[in-house]
């Protein structure tokens, strides 16, 4: 029983009587008519909302952007957005400053202004009188954003979890379904973690993810039915780690990573997390086979990316800062960790035919290292052109490093540049997916508090630039302030997942995972 | 009228008729109304008794009106019970307060369940059981009742038994005929004497027996609690000296809060060693039950307090992580992020905690601070944190384990005195000596502080260079010659050592030398055997 839910009902109860919840009941049918001040005095700023949903662009189907006015004085607030073609839509919020915005009259407003702006008017009742604030711009795209995100609701905690799940967002709407969550009461026998969703072709048809800990393996899905693997054997490091799904065929690419973490004291940046050592694994899901890929012991491979036409594999790759050969085995890691801030990272791609599933020789994309600069997370957009990645002083972990920010190369004018619309100055800007259409891109950033991710969207436009980011919308806008979990891994669909939650669950307790043959590359 | 004359009263009762009312009172002697007694005596058992385990349990909960807040309840079975067992426990703020309400889910409990068994006479007394059961469980349980546990229980198990057996006596009510409520104020009319007085012991023995559970089985719990108390309301002497007073017992949670009092009143140098350090086993188990890492109880506050801001967020943030939200790990989480100048995160903690019932004073006190670090450096815990902050960067997992107490045992280099000081004592409590001589060196010329100046001349007899280092030292020789022939006939293997500890405690409380002979024996024994040549891994 889902007690918070109802507590507005429970709560009256206990109070006086059911002629409280009747009155309630009453009360919250339907929104609330506003109407714009007749009398208002004109401020010289923009309103300061939270979250920021000043002069953006955002996708023609996306929920409504409701808000809270950051102002400590005013009683009242009404927002009032007038399509540059056609729609008004007067809506506010009382004492609490929350605009909660009529679903069904935002929808219409961004339909009928679809590639046209939207003026807002906030207005807010202060004791000496209601005040206008400017005026902002929302500006409607041409192209909607996928439907489904898909997520990981994690605390941003450090080496432990407990509670976690991941979860699909409809953009759309406000609802948030769980793909799979593992046990709410901590069980030592049941206890594990999920991570590294991911989906082929932005298609839920064909997916996986990671269990660990108990029950571990991974979890592939192919048309509805679930299968647990173990990606695991003596030439593995550990097991298949950072995913991508081939475009077309049935194979997986894998990095395989044995991965420690050291806590800072001091430092901004809270955690590190380095690679001991890393490799490339190449599964082919329908045969269950295995093969190493690149597994060179002076660079540390990882992250592996297909292009959507599945003829390059990208992947980022360092070398180790110091010579291997001179460090005795001891004072490797040791060694690994003082130096963590001088891993810099390239990305680098191989040719790949999809009919002899050989790999060519490898070449350099991103030059990073010479730079002093360290790349991680290559994407490229679904036509192909540009490369999307982030980028930060050093190291890979980017998601705790406020360096990081979100770079692209034009893969046909072989530029590069920094998305700086939508990056933050400060705050790690990291883990980033496109949508099918390659207009828009979802990522994670800690720009909001620092410490915990959210998940951002920021239009590319044909000219290969990026707008100002905005935080993805929620019915509540003091949701981000009030939840205790960051976003992790934003992966956007063009479906929902389609296998539910129990079948996941029962995958995953009641099968052993079927161990992967190893097969050594030809 | 002359027959009313006859009859008139008189003036001064006759003797037979002063004897009537003594003769009536000693037929019906006073009877006591027992279900205000035992409201009253479970009110001040939970208030006073046990009042500090109960508000030290609210702090390790969380609760709030908000869904978003409380989606770490949802799935979990009993979720709405416990949801609401927490709302109460939020009162427990002041534990008289709290308490209140205790007592009168516990007492009404009570009188319900002797009304819906329809108990009379002498059955009355079995009434009590459950009340017993529940108080002398609570007690048992001692940390476990919050120690990375469901807190909702608390309060959720008393008001369940409360809400069925009044929706149980309600539907007796309504269609037993005849069958009405006892008085509460009031003894029943068909009670006796003896049985009113017999119902009065069992109510003294159900809260006697909740005592001495206490007091005989889990005797630190309330002192324990007491000095978190005290450290949330920032008495740090009080601390000290609720610690001081049961110098008695050893366990590692009253040691850590001592320290930490010590470090805020800068006694730390020579006052550390006034309790024992042998460390016993308390009864405690984590929230897998079987394995637990009892350091957990008390590590954000030690590293918080020994100036590990960052390390502190990250023992706050995996409590978090671990058991859900908890009144004191977001406390913690908002105080270093105000440390740290991480206002924006700050910002979301406090709003959060505005969102819990009666923490305004909270809110108040630190809400200011936000975008102020002239404000938060001003506030007087806050500026001794600052004391013992790291100058530079390190990784934690540099040092040895827990970090309070191995990270400034490596540095050459810190803000103050005080840090001088943790960092010193870190090599005096876990008896590496060598490294402590050599980092005595700042303070060569001058007296050290007492615990380090019975340190050096205890170790003089094998460098004797130190006391021409350090003038002052001779003069407490004579207590070291002292003690040493006291001790010589113990200071043999460790278990004649152990053996002699606790009685020789009493006479050398304070005494560096009797700790590092006697105190910590454990560790001592773990350090010399297991990890011989290694810095201080495993003695903490």
């Amino acid at each position: 029983m889902n007690i918070y839910k109802y507590w507005n009902y429970i709560l009256p109860t206990l109070k006086g009587g059911l002629g409280w919840v009747f009155l309630f009941l009453l009360c919250s049918c339907g929104h609330k008519t506003y109407t714009v001040p007749s009398q208002f005095t004109e401020a010289d700023s923009v309103a300061s909302l939270y979250p920021d949903y000043t002069d953006i662009t955002i996708p023609a189907n996306i929920a409504p952007l409701n808000f809270a006015l950051l102002e400590s004085e005013p009683t009242a607030v009404v927002a009032e957005f007038t399509g540059k073609r056609s729609g008004h839509l007067v809506t506010g919020g009382g004492k609490d400053l929350k605009v909660d915005i009529d679903s069904v009259a935002w929808r219409q407003l961004l339909q009928e202004n679809r590639g046209a702006d939207i003026q807002v008017n906030v207005y807010a009742q202060f004791p000496r009188g209601w005040v206008k604030f400017k005026s902002h711009t929302l500006t409607v795209a041409e192209e909607d954003i996928d439907p489904y995100l898909s997520y990981r609701l994690i605390e941003p905690g450090y080496e432990l979890y407990r509670q976690l799940g991941l979860y699909q967002r409809n953009l759309t709407n406000f609802d948030e379904r769980p793909i799979y969550e593992n046990n709410r009461v901590y069980e030592e026998e049941n206890n594990h973690c999920v991570n590294c969703h991911n989906y082929q072709n932005y298609s839920t048809r064909h997916m996986l993810f990671h269990v660990r800990a108990q029950h571990g393996g991974t979890i592939i899905v192919r048309d509805g039915k679930a299968q647990k693997v173990q990606i695991k054997g003596d030439s593995i490091l550990t097991a298949g780690v950072y995913p991508s799904w081939h475009p077309t065929l049935p194979l997986v690419a894998f990095s395989t990573n044995k991965t420690g973490q050291a806590f800072h004291m001091m430092h901004d940046e809270k955690i590190e997390v380095q690679d001991q050592a890393s490799d490339l694994l190449l599964y082919d899901a329908e045969k269950n086979e295995v093969c190493m890929v690149l597994n060179d012991t002076t660079q540390f491979e990882t992250f592996p990316c297909w292009s959507p036409d599945g003829k390059w594999l990208y992947y980022c790759t360092s070398l180790e800062p110091f010579d291997p050969t001179e460090t005795p085995d001891s004072m490797r890691q040791i060694r690994q960790v003082t130096l963590y801030d001088h891993f810099f990272y390239d990305i680098r791609r191989m040719a790949f035919d999809p009919s002899t599933r050989h790999f060519g020789p490898t070449e350099m994309v991103v030059d990073c290292a010479s730079r002093q600069r360290s790349a991680s997370f290559p994407r490229v957009s679904p036509d192909g052109r540009y490369l999307l990645y982030a980028e930060g002083d050093y190291g890979q972990f980017h998601i705790w490093h406020h360096s990081s920010d979100l770079f692209v190369k034009d893969l046909q004018r072989d530029s590069t540049y920094a998305l700086t619309e939508a990056n933050s100055p400060q705050a790690a800007d990291s883990y980033h997916t496109w949508s099918s259409n390659g207009r828009w891109i979802v990522f994670a950033t800690r720009r909001m508090d620092g410490n915990y991710s959210r998940a951002f969207i920021t239009y590319f436009d044909r000219k290969g630039h990026a707008h100002k980011a905005f935080c993805m919308p929620q019915r509540d806008p003091e949701h981000n302030i009030l939840l205790l979990k960051s976003y992790n891994v934003p992966e956007l669909t063009r479906d929902a997942v389609r296998i539910s939650p129990r079948d996941l669950r029962q995958c995953i307790y009641e099968t052993e995972g079927q161990p992967a043959t190893f097969r050594p590359r030809k | 009228m002359a027959k009313h004359n006859k009859v008139h009263k008189p003036a001064r009762p006759l003797p037979s008729a002063r004897k009537e009312p003594k003769q009536q009172k000693e037929r019906k002697p006073l009877l006591l109304p027992v279900a205000v007694v035992f409201f009253v005596l479970v009110w001040l058992w939970a208030w006073l008794w046990y009042g500090d385990v109960f508000r030290i349990a609210r702090e390790s909960s969380f609760w709030s009106l908000d869904e978003t807040l409380m989606q770490y309840m949802d799935g979990r079975p009993w979720a709405a019970l416990w949801w609401a067992g927490l709302a109460l426990l939020q009162f427990y703020r002041w534990p008289v307060v709290g308490a209140l309400i205790t007592a009168f889910l516990v007492s009404g409990s009570t009188w319900l369940l002797g009304y819906c068994l329809r108990l009379r006479g002498w059955w009355r007394l079995i009434q009590y059981l459950p009340a017993m059961l529940y108080l002398g469980a609570t007690a048992y349980l001692g940390f476990d009742i919050y120690f990375e546990a469901q807190t909702g229980m608390i309060m959720g198990i008393p008001l369940l038994c409360f809400l069925v057996l009044l929706i149980l006596a309600l539907i007796i009510r309504s269609f037993a005929h005849g069958h009405r409520f006892p008085p509460i104020v009031s003894p029943p009319k068909d009670e006796t004497p003896r049985q009113n007085r017999a119902q009065l012991a069992m109510i003294v023995l159900c809260i006697a027996v909740a005592m001495a559970i206490t007091q005989w089985m889990r005797p630190y719990v309330r002192v324990v609690t007491t000095m978190q108390r005290q450290m949330l309301e920032e008495d740090w002497r009080g601390m000290a000296e609720t610690a001081r007073a049961r110098a008695d017992l050893s366990y590692r949670q009253i040691a850590a809060y001592y320290a930490i009092a010590l470090v805020q009143t800068g006694e730390q140098a020579s006052r550390l060693f006034d309790i024992r350090m042998d460390y016993d086993d308390p009864y405690i188990h984590g929230f897998n039950r079987d394995n637990p890492y009892i350091a957990n109880y008390y590590l954000m506050d030690c590293d918080l307090h020994a100036g590990l801001v960052q390390t502190a967020t990250r023992h706050a943030m995996e409590h978090l992580t671990m058991n859900g939200p908890s009144l004191r790990s977001l406390k913690m989480l908002a105080k270093c992020s105000l440390l740290r100048g991480e206002w924006a995160v700050a910002s979301k903690y406090l709003r959060i905690l505005e969102k819990v019932p009666f923490e305004g004073d909270f809110i108040r006190r630190y809400k200011p601070m936000l975008h102020n670090m002239d404000l938060v450096n001003a506030d007087p815990e806050f500026k001794m944190v600052r004391l013992t902050e790291p100058s530079r960067d390190s990784f934690e997992n540099l040092f040895a384990q827990p970090a309070f107490l191995g990270y400034n045992a490596a540095l050459t280099e810190g803000r103050s005195i005080n840090a001088l000081w943790n960092s010193l004592l870190v090599h005096v409590y876990t008896k590496t000596m060598p490294e402590f001589i050599y980092r005595c060196q700042p303070m060569r010329g001058t007296l050290p502080p007492q615990t380090f100046a019975e340190a050096l001349l205890m170790m003089s007899a094998k460098n004797p260079d130190v006391l021409q280092l350090y003038p002052g030292l001779e003069y407490n020789r004579t207590r070291l010659l002292n003690f040493m022939q006291d001790v010589k006939a113990y200071i043999g293997d460790y278990d004649t050592r152990k053996e002699h500890a606790r009685e020789l405690f009493p006479k050398y409380k304070g005494y560096y030398p009797y700790y590092y002979f006697f105190g910590n024996l454990k560790a001592t024994r773990g350090h010399t055997k297991e990890n011989e040549g290694s810095s201080n891994q495993g003695v903490n």
